[in-house]
């Protein structure tokens, strides 16, 4: 039978290999029945809970067991799963639980200032699930313990049935301009979008995937979902800050995958012992990355440190695609090494000039998507949702050009672009170039106000090693840049500030120029 | 002013913008969500530059580094060059 519900994956392999071990997580290895169990019992605690389908629930869990059986149980219950980040702000939370009118909140302790906060919250909520600790009982009841949710029946499956149009999860983008939207993504575009993944990676039941991304975060997601569905196994790592132990529960665990943004693979190749451990990964197949454009030196460096037999993938996707748009295969990517690829299977990417004509070869346009991944719209916001949703598809606010091999190349974002005098600059050429001097661990060019240019380019560098002189990397600059595209100040700092995928918050980085 | 008390001060200002409460020589810099990737790595290069300490990519881990406490004993033991795996990475 061909599975068309998220949590099919779920409950199709634990049917087939129960016994399996599903999800390792600080020492603790959940088999695969015993988590479809839990996300049983969990959907029936919501559905005794009053949960209909289609009622938002809220997950406020760092990656854990506790999130997976949470997400399954959600959907199982016909509900739609919607995981913020756990370090959302006080404001930011108050404002989404008011649009989101969530039937309920499954929280931990680093959230717990909610609890306090429950006479603010917004009457929708009937049911607040506190997974790891227990709270004062007060009438009428609210507030649940972890043990005593799941300490009821299973919900038997399929009695929730929802169609596949249903929608399944709303996932907030990160919000680099502006508020974070709430993607809508139906079961079909979840179930489309993990298929295809699983096919191009080739992804196995012997698979076992290193995560070390938060599941609220779309690729998070989308390692969960693809690993569950071939009944691979999923290794929860949440202290990826000690890349020295990452890297050795790889080796211990024989991890055939490892994912992660350029941030990930910019500190995995300068701040860890990655290259010492060439030799004891002979079971990592292959390592992904999504999230933006990732500088070619960082491409090249890792090539030469990954080991012999591990394959890079490079890929590019959106939110909005519930995950995944194109990739690169690994044996042309040294040829293609700017390209994001071609389109996955199922999904055509073009690149549509400001009329929606199809451009020529080699000629830049918006890259637009289609394909049955592709969002409802955006929660509660049909203008937005009609800005990047028409007949053509869901335009992407990339910028890029296709080349003669049909390959796809991004040269930047649409809401990047700087206008410096007269011309229009985007950061990412600049950034590139500030790269592959090779004494720089990241950097991020912005635009600051100019009452003379407009904007002003200034970068933000953190330096590898020692400090190098802002002198030497403007002449470095100079040698490679028309001078128009040199920034005018390049400041070194200790950090960059990011979200918690790893995307470099852009937003705060202007903040520390102000 | 002794290590664990720079230690904790380089944290409360630099992470937890002056604001003390809460932070014990225990607390679990990540998983309380004190310090995240980017600020271990602040700390390392304070530690280096501070210290005078060389920190290894092999030692990037909680035990060296995910407390006040931790890292105190981690820069202590350097000092006294008893730290295991002390390489010269920088």
């Amino acid at each position: 039978m061909e599975l068309r519900m998220v949590h099919s994956f779920l409950e199709s392999s634990a049917a087939e290999r129960p016994d399996k071990v599903a999800l390792v997580h600080d020492g603790e290895r959940v088999s695969y029945r015993l988590l479809n169990r839990s996300a049983n019992r969990l959907a029936a605690f919501l559905v005794q809970r009053g949960v209909l389908p289609g009622d938002r629930v809220v997950i406020l869990l760092a990656n854990g067991v506790k999130y997976v059986a949470s997400y399954y149980g959600i959907l199982k219950a016909g509900a739609v799963a919607v995981p913020l980040n756990v370090e959302t702000g006080q404001e930011t939370l108050g404002r989404l639980l008011d649009e989101l009118q969530p039937a309920g909140v499954i929280l931990e302790q680093g959230a717990g200032f909610l609890l306090q906060q429950l006479p603010l919250a917004p009457g929708s909520v009937r049911f607040v699930l506190a997974a790891d600790a227990s709270f004062p009982v007060c009438e009428p009841r609210l507030i649940w313990g972890w043990d005593e949710a799941l300490g009821g029946e299973e919900l038997p499956e399929g009695v929730r049935a929802v169609p596949p149009e249903a929608l399944a999860s709303i996932i907030y983008t990160s919000g680099s301009t502006g508020q974070p939207k709430g993607v809508m993504l139906t079961h079909r575009n979840i179930v489309s979008n993990t298929r295809s993944i699983v096919e191009y990676l080739r992804l196995t039941e012997s698979d076992i995937q290193m995560v070390v991304l938060p599941f609220f975060y779309v690729m998070g997601k989308s390692l969960l979902n693809t690993h569950m569905a071939v009944g691979g196994t999923v290794v929860i790592n949440n202290n990826f800050a000690y890349t020295a132990s990452v890297i050795r529960q790889m080796a211990e665990e024989g991890v055939t995958g490892f994912s992660g943004v350029p941030s990930t693979y910019a500190y995995l190749l300068h701040r860890s012992p990655l290259a010492s451990f060439r030799d004891r990964l002979p079971s990592l197949r292959y390592c992904t990355q999504a999230g933006g454009h990732m500088p070619r030196e960082i491409k090249e460096r890792l090539l030469q440190v990954l080991p012999p037999h591990t394959k890079l993938f490079i890929m590019y996707g959106a939110t909005e695609a519930a995950a995944r748009l194109t990739y690169v295969e690994p044996e042309r990517l040294s040829e293609k090494l700017g390209s994001i690829g071609r389109a996955i299977p199922g999904v055509t990417v073009r690149v549509l000039g400001p009329r929606g004509e199809e451009m020529a070869e080699g000629e830049c346009g918006e890259l637009v998507a289609s394909g049955s991944n592709i969002m409802l719209g955006y929660w509660n916001d049909p203008e937005a949702t009609a800005r990047v949703l028409d007949a053509d598809g869901y335009h992407t606010g990339d910028l890029g050009y296709r080349d003669a091999d049909g390959y796809l190349y991004v040269t930047g974002r649409k809401d990047h672009l700087l206008k410096v005098g007269g011309h229009r600059i985007d950061p990412q050429e600049v950034e590139e170039v500030l790269m592959s001097s090779g004494v720089l661990l990241e950097v991020v060019v912005l635009g600051l106000d100019d009452p003379l240019l407009g904007k002003k380019l200034v970068a933000l560098a953190v330096p590898l090693n020692g400090n190098p002189s802002d002198r030497t990397l403007l002449s470095f600059c100079h040698a490679r840049l028309p001078r128009h595209k040199v920034p005018g100040e390049i400041r070194l700092v200790a950090a960059l500030p990011k979200y918690s995928s790893g995307k470099i918050d852009r937003a705060s980085c202007l903040g520390l120029c102000a | 002013m002794n290590v664990k008390d720079e230690i904790r001060n380089f944290v409360v200002e630099n992470f937890l913008f002056g604001d003390a409460g809460g932070l014990t020589d225990d607390s679990s810099f990540i998983r309380e969500g004190i310090v995240d990737s980017t600020g271990i790595l602040q700390l390392v290069a304070y530690l280096q530059e501070r210290y005078q300490v060389a920190v290894a990519d092999e030692e990037l881990i909680p035990e060296n580094l995910d407390s006040v406490q931790r890292v105190a004993a981690f820069v202590e033991g350097k000092r006294q060059g008893s730290a295991a795996g002390a390489g010269n990475a920088g």
